[in-house]
């Protein structure tokens, strides 16, 4: 996906008390790092309540999102102290109903119903964003923009530029590649290397003599990415 | 340590893995030495229920980054900080550890937040770890 001109701010509660300031958290991310990645950036709450002036100051140039754990609104409210109001408000637990009653607050005890969760709010979170960027006029970068009559299996996977020996090649699909070698944790150091001609070469033919090349172009388009993200 | 109860704050920060680690390390502490952690948001937004229950407290604030968000807020909130930990001291130990990212952990990040929580809990006296 490619940077849009605008970027929403979002920011958690990550609540740790509760499984809501979890799913909070983990929403934010998905968002950031695999449903709108061009268009979000987010900022650490305790960092921006506590009166860091760069963190402030950009939550009142950017249209900025807040996702609560629960009615205490302890994002939202902070941040309309500091910088004004906000462009939208969630709160996990009025998206979520009852059904975080299950959820879990560590990641060694997640199950199918956190994950469920995360969704759900994320996708909540991913439409806000594409409210704002609406309104100003910016670029949806959106999953979800699917053509009714058309099947979404037949639509060609997005793909990313890299600079082979200085020559462009569009690798179709190293965005979603990336997300999952982050996810798995994979680091965007100089030895990461290997792991990501070993993936790419699985969708992109690569020839023998090309490896150095290539290997070269993806490492410095993966930490690109992951500062991005 | 003293009798008064016991609460890990962390950072929670959402950036980078070191704040996922500094989450997961406080559950896993408070798990081993049954204590408890507390909203930091909350307490920074300046709750009273969240600064009458840190003022009564000995609290440990494990931090990811050097700007100790965690320690330092809770100490401007009125709490007693008794233990600073710095998520980044305790890769020192760890070169070339790949502990995941800011949204899950990896095994080396599994494994910095055991240690980090079983110092903690020996810390209090709880030696068994779960």
């Amino acid at each position: 996906m490619s940077d849009g001109d605008i970027k929403v701010g979002i920011i958690s509660c990550s609540g740790e008390e509760i499984p809501e300031g979890t799913i909070s958290r983990l929403a934010t991310r998905r968002v950031l790092e695999l449903m709108r990645p061009g268009n979000t950036v987010t900022i650490c709450l305790p960092l921006f309540l506590a009166g860091n002036e760069a963190e402030q100051d950009f939550a009142r140039k950017h249209p900025t999102i807040t996702v609560d754990g629960c009615g205490k609104l302890c994002a939202k409210k902070g941040t309309e102290k500091h910088s004004g109001p906000v462009s939208a408000a969630l709160v996990v637990s009025d998206i979520l109903d009852s059904q975080c009653s299950c959820c879990a607050r560590s990641a060694k005890d997640r199950t199918e119903s956190d994950k469920e969760a995360v969704w759900l709010v994320s996708e909540e979170i991913a439409k806000a964003v594409d409210s704002i960027l609406t309104e100003n006029g910016g670029c949806c970068n959106s999953e979800d923009d699917t053509d009714s009559a058309t099947c979404a299996c037949s639509k060609p996977v997005p793909g990313m530029e890299i600079l082979v020996d200085g020559k462009p090649i569009t690798v179709a699909g190293l965005a979603l590649i990336f997300d999952h070698l982050a996810v798995n944790g994979l680091a965007p150091d100089d030895k990461c290397g290997d792991k990501l001609l070993e993936t790419v070469r699985i969708y992109h033919a690569i020839e023998p003599e090309e490896e150095n090349a290539y290997k070269a172009a993806l490492i410095l388009a993966y930490k690109t990415y992951r500062r991005k993200s | 340590m003293s009798k008064r109860k016991t609460i890990i704050m962390p950072c929670s920060g959402i950036g980078k893995v070191h704040g996922l680690i500094a989450r997961e390390a406080t559950y896993a502490a408070a798990d081993m030495a049954n204590a408890e952690t507390l909203c930091l948001a909350l307490l920074v937004s300046g709750d009273k229920d969240a600064r009458a229950k840190i003022k009564d407290a000995d609290c440990i604030a494990i931090d990811g980054c050097p700007k100790l968000c965690a320690a330092k807020n809770v100490e401007m909130a009125g709490g007693r900080v008794v233990k600073s930990v710095r998520v980044v001291d305790s890769f020192r130990g760890h070169r070339g550890a790949e502990p995941g990212t800011a949204t899950a952990l990896a095994d080396d990040g599994w494994k910095i937040v055991r240690e980090i929580a079983a110092d903690i809990a020996c810390g209090l006296g709880k030696s068994e770890v779960k």
